[in-house]
């Protein structure tokens, strides 16, 4: 054979460079020896947390600085991870040893994907709150964040989804009350496009947001049906599916959603619509409340571009019974977030500490609560809403706090049951379905293999 | 690295020289390859530098992926469970997806690199001639270069939307009835991303050409000119020829980049709607990061560099028969 | 380049590079005017105001003066070896080169980090540092080495002749005349440095080690993403990058005169 290289020099030449490669591949694996962490001082010690949320370093600190006062001797230093590199983030840093103590946590795919880097923090809710922890949690907060047997992070604030917010002060110009059934809606979006206004905003290239969509219409169509489906104990190509994509096609077809919805993201571009008026209907769920208190519409309608704009007041609507068979379309929700304690962490004690304070402590929750972007999951608290001032009270205040009531009898997941590839698999059925590629049927078809391959790839 | 530099000084000894003058032809011709030989000092001490950094930092990372991609895992669990080339197999007869990832990226590079090179080469030339205010119009098409694509894919969403700055413009120069959601429709959601890219890197084109230029030899401009060629001639035949290195080189580096390419289409589109901005580098980041399929985006990445390499070589190869020729023709 | 000898002429040359650059000018004036929305210089001022933002600037600072030292370096010894000296299997290394180019970066955080953790390089700027540098010496020699090609072999031969080895032919001929070559290598090295946050994002782990590609992200919540500051804090990050352009952009209107060869 001829080689293109005949000098000897140039073979050595390479033979030391593969060397190096070959060395580096060999340190390298030898680097993958897991230590296990040891427990550390539980109170006393530097806590490292990483995660997505809180994303306002003011909200990071205001949380340490309450938790100090219980613990002055754990710093804790909270790294910020933007969502959107949340996982590409972590995967490197949990399988090395220089990752986090703690860490988020959301239910679904992050908890699937990194869950086997956490300690089980079940001992740790029983030292918290006795043998019968799990009845003082929300229950389906804790289903959210057990994967395999094990209880993954400890949840912290939860969020619901399934609710519509309204623009309250552009409905009364119109004199329009908010729809309750799908004709409704078609009629409430003729009038606000016939003044030049838009109807109903959302950012459907995102599969968060279209999944919650779809869930809702599949509440309202069959009750319980999608949680079903999603235990692999019903179909997705089942009539009641078929249903779902029609109504959601639907949407499309009578000029509900925003012409160029697909191209759309919720944040920034469906938010900032609908806060500077140019949308009077959008589909959020409970941590939009965050946003019915003047100081924070204020803020936000000034972060989207508009200065001096007055504040206005949104309200919560239930979804419309699109399918006219008079379900109500019940919530849905999780936990937003959790903290896990990283098993490699060399300050595991203190490290539970935190998460303990935060998760299943009156004073930590509380802290949770009046931030009204997630809702505690220790039951028995709630907002205090005597420090917290609507925009309009006599228009906001009921709904919101019904809304925070109804929460509490939440019982169907959003993406608890789910997995990253079933996700993508929504995604596709929305998007195909929307921009008229696929019919319903088709894409039910689609959905339901693809539902199989990932069940079967997930295990 | 600080190894090299004795080795560099053991060789620095004079090499040869004592052949006398070099024969000269004329032009920039070079002498014939065996008295190159003769003359030239080894060059190796010096490309050791790049390649310990190169090799040393990476090709650890191209033998890990290798690896990976015979495994099916997600990149955590404890148990990886190796099933030889069988992602390999799946992605060539079993995925209709690779397969559209792979004709939007052959576009996207026809259709960036001829703009781009076009754009770049035309802006170059009038930026070399006299033009007032030379620095502002340079400044302008230099700075999407230095943008992150984070941060403008949120701008052009907007601007592209139904009730965006760019149907505004179309609106009032009399083209209303092209006033669609370009971002939002499958038909017209890649032309929209192929556009931001020409808009950010035509400015990389423009550098490197201008640098490029302002190593033409004035005098043959000038002599052309005394000869009567016009100002279209002398680009055609002159200046364009005289940057075909350059050219050569955008074109691997395009060719690459076109491959690699993810953050434009993931940030403004994410890769949508219904796959219709889908790249091979998005693909490989939806499947490697969001589904946690590591075995297969392993697989993308080494298909990745195989085509890459590929089209490297045949690039540098079309590219330096050509030099030859040019310059044998002399 | 263009010779413009009449005024109709130098008039109609103005107004097509205007038409050329409007394109370009159309997104920059919205994303100015977004990062003015608002709160106005308010935005800029939140900007500013982030905790540790100075720091963050210094240290996008150091890692980029770290990789643009060590690919200025890199590039030089290895163009100039691939372009005139004799290394048996050239095309080869070179090849072995480009293919550090193909790997997206995000395939190479995991393997990268168990390298740098190896090395003990963790959570320092040579974590960052080396590995962008890697990244961008394939392209850097892929532009220089033919550049280098460009120049005239007689000259080099004349040098020899007169007594100077391949080192003082470097020093005294390379370096110099590759400078139009070399600022344009040295700004793409910089931009690539300035803008990359998925290393610093994965590699730095102490708060006063983050570059200023994290600041956006202060602006980014789960639920919240404040536009209006996030185009401020890129214009601020864009300035240094336009501001190095613009001085070394005399360097590409000196061009080569015969007469400085000889």
């Amino acid at each position: 054979m001829h080689l293109p290289f005949r000098s000897k020099k140039t073979l050595r030449t390479l033979a030391v460079a593969a060397m190096v490669g070959m060395t580096a591949v060999g340190l390298a694996a030898c680097s993958s020896n897991d230590n296990q962490g040891s427990s550390g001082s539980a109170t006393k010690g530097t806590v490292n947390w990483w995660g997505w949320t809180p994303t306002n370093t003011d909200e990071a600190k205001d949380f340490i600085a309450q938790f100090n006062k219980k613990y002055p001797d754990i710093k804790v230093n909270f790294k910020l991870i933007g969502i959107s590199d949340y996982q590409a983030t972590m995967r490197p840093a949990l399988a090395s040893n220089g990752g986090p103590d703690v860490f988020d946590l959301q239910p679904g795919s992050y908890v699937q994907q990194f869950g086997t880097y956490a300690e089980d923090m079940a001992p740790v809710a029983k030292s918290a709150l006795g043998s019968d922890w799990k009845s003082k949690i929300a229950p389906i907060a804790v289903s959210g964040m057990t994967y395999k047997g094990k209880l993954t992070a400890l949840p912290v604030g939860s969020t619901y989804a399934g609710t519509l917010w309204i623009n309250h002060d552009l409905f009364t110009k119109y004199d329009l009350q908010p729809p309750k059934t799908l004709d409704e809606w078609k009629h409430v979006c003729q009038v606000f496009e016939q003044n030049g206004q838009g109807c109903f905003v959302q950012g459907a290239s995102q599969e968060g947001f279209d999944q919650d969509t779809l869930q809702s219409i599949a509440n309202s169509v069959k009750p319980g049906y999608w949680t079903k489906a999603s235990k692999g104990k019903a179909k997705w190509n089942d009539p009641t599916m078929v249903k779902t994509l029609s109504i959601w096609k639907d949407l499309f077809t009578s000029g509900i959603m925003q012409k160029g919805a697909l191209g759309a993201q919720q944040y920034p571009d469906a938010n900032n619509q609908f806060l500077t008026g140019k949308y009077a209907m959008v589909m959020m769920g409970t941590w939009y409340t965050q946003y019915a208190t003047e100081k924070a519409m204020t803020e936000a309608i000034s972060a989207a571009g508009v200065a001096g704009a007055k504040p206005f007041p949104i309200v919560p609507i239930a979804f419309p019974d699109v399918a006219g068979n008079g379900n109500t379309s019940e919530m849905f929700g999780d936990a937003d977030y959790g903290l896990a304690v990283a098993s490699k962490s060399k300050n595991r004690a203190a490290a539970e500490t935190f998460a303990k304070w935060i998760a299943t402590t009156k004073q930590g929750q509380q802290v949770i609560a009046n931030r009204l972007d997630t809702l505690p999951t220790l039951k028995g608290v709630q907002p205090d809403f005597t420090t917290i001032k609507f925009v309009d009270p006599s228009v906001q205040e009921t709904p919101v706090t019904d809304l925070l009531k109804k929460v509490g009898s939440v019982n169907e997941p959003r993406f608890a049951l789910l997995n990253a590839d079933i996700e993508n698999a929504f995604l596709a059925a929305a998007q195909s379905v929307g921009s008229g590629s696929a019919t319903p049927q088709q894409a039910a078809e689609t959905l339901q293999q693809a539902a199989q391959a990932a069940a079967a790839a997930n295990g | 690295m600080t190894e090299t530099t004795g080795v560099r000084g053991a060789r620095m000894s004079h090499s040869g020289g004592t052949s006398g003058r070099p024969a000269l032809r004329g032009g920039q011709g070079n002498a014939s390859p065996a008295r190159r030989q003769r003359l030239q000092a080894p060059g190796l001490p010096w490309i050791l530098p790049a390649l310990v950094l190169g090799v040393g930092l990476i090709y650890y990372c191209i033998g890990y992926t290798g690896y990976m991609s015979t495994l099916n895992w997600d990149g955590a669990s404890p148990n990886p469970e190796s099933v030889g080339l069988n992602n390999y197999v799946r992605i060539f007869t079993s995925d209709p997806v690779f397969w559209k990832a792979v004709w939007h990226t052959v576009v996207f590079f026809v259709v960036t690199f001829v703009a781009q090179t076009a754009l770049g080469v035309i802006f170059a030339v009038m930026m070399h001639s006299r033009i007032k205010l030379g620095i502002l119009y340079k400044v302008v098409v230099f700075v999407p270069v230095v943008l992150a694509p984070a941060i403008m894919a949120p701008v052009f969403r907007q601007m592209f939307s139904i009730n965006g700055q760019f149907n505004w413009l179309l609106e009032h120069v009399g083209l209303g009835a092209l006033v669609q959601p370009w971002i939002g429709q499958e038909s017209t959601a890649l032309p929209v991303i192929m556009a931001i890219t020409i808009w950010q890197w035509t400015g990389l084109t423009f550098v490197l050409y201008f640098a490029a230029m302002s190593q033409i030899d004035q005098s043959m401009l000038e002599a052309a000119r005394i000869d009567g060629a016009g100002n279209f001639r002398t680009l055609v035949s002159i200046i364009w020829p005289s940057l075909r290195g350059t050219t050569v080189a955008l074109a691997i580096l395009g060719a690459i980049g076109a491959l690699k390419t993810f953050d434009v289409p993931w940030l403004v589109t994410i890769a949508g709607p219904n796959n219709a901005t889908q790249f091979l580098g998005t693909y490989i980041y939806q499947m490697t990061i969001q589904l946690a399929h590591v075995g297969y985006g392993a697989a993308l990445s080494i298909i990745l560099l195989l085509v890459a390499l590929a089209i490297a070589i045949i690039l540098q190869v079309v590219g330096r028969e050509r030099t030859r020729e040019k310059k044998g023709a002399r | 380049m263009f010779e413009v000898r009449t005024r109709w002429g130098k008039v109609l040359l103005q107004v097509l590079a205007t038409l050329f650059v409007l394109p370009f000018l159309f997104p920059l004036i919205v994303m100015v005017q977004g990062s003015f929305a608002g709160a106005g210089w308010g935005n800029y001022r939140a900007v500013l105001g982030v905790p540790g933002f100075f720091r963050f600037f210094l240290n996008s600072a150091i890692i980029a003066a770290g990789v643009i030292a060590i690919v200025y370096v890199v590039t030089m010894l290895a163009s100039y070896g691939f372009a005139k000296l004799h290394i048996r299997a050239r095309e080869v290394y070179f090849w072995m080169l480009l293919v550090c180019l193909t790997l997206p970066e995000v395939v190479l955080l995991t393997p990268l980090f168990s390298t740098t953790q190896q090395l003990g390089l963790y959570d320092t700027y040579w974590s960052v540092i080396l590995p962008l540098a890697a990244l961008q010496v394939p392209f850097a020699v892929l532009l220089t080495r033919n550049f280098i090609h460009g120049l005239p072999d007689e000259m080099f031969e004349a040098a020899r002749v007169d007594g100077a080895n391949s080192m003082r032919g470097f020093l005294y001929l390379v370096l110099p005349l590759t400078r139009p070559i070399a600022a344009a290598v040295l700004i793409f090295t910089l931009i690539g440095a300035w803008n990359d946050y998925l290393m610093p994002l994965v590699f730095l782990q102490s708060q006063d080690m983050q570059t200023i590609t994290l600041v956006p992200q202060f602006f980014v919540g789960e639920f919240s993403n404040d536009q209006t500051k996030i185009l401020a804090s890129a214009v601020l990050t864009a300035i240094p990058e336009v501001v190095a352009y613009l001085c070394l952009q005399g360097l590409f209107e000196r061009g080569l005169s015969a007469g400085a060869i000889k």
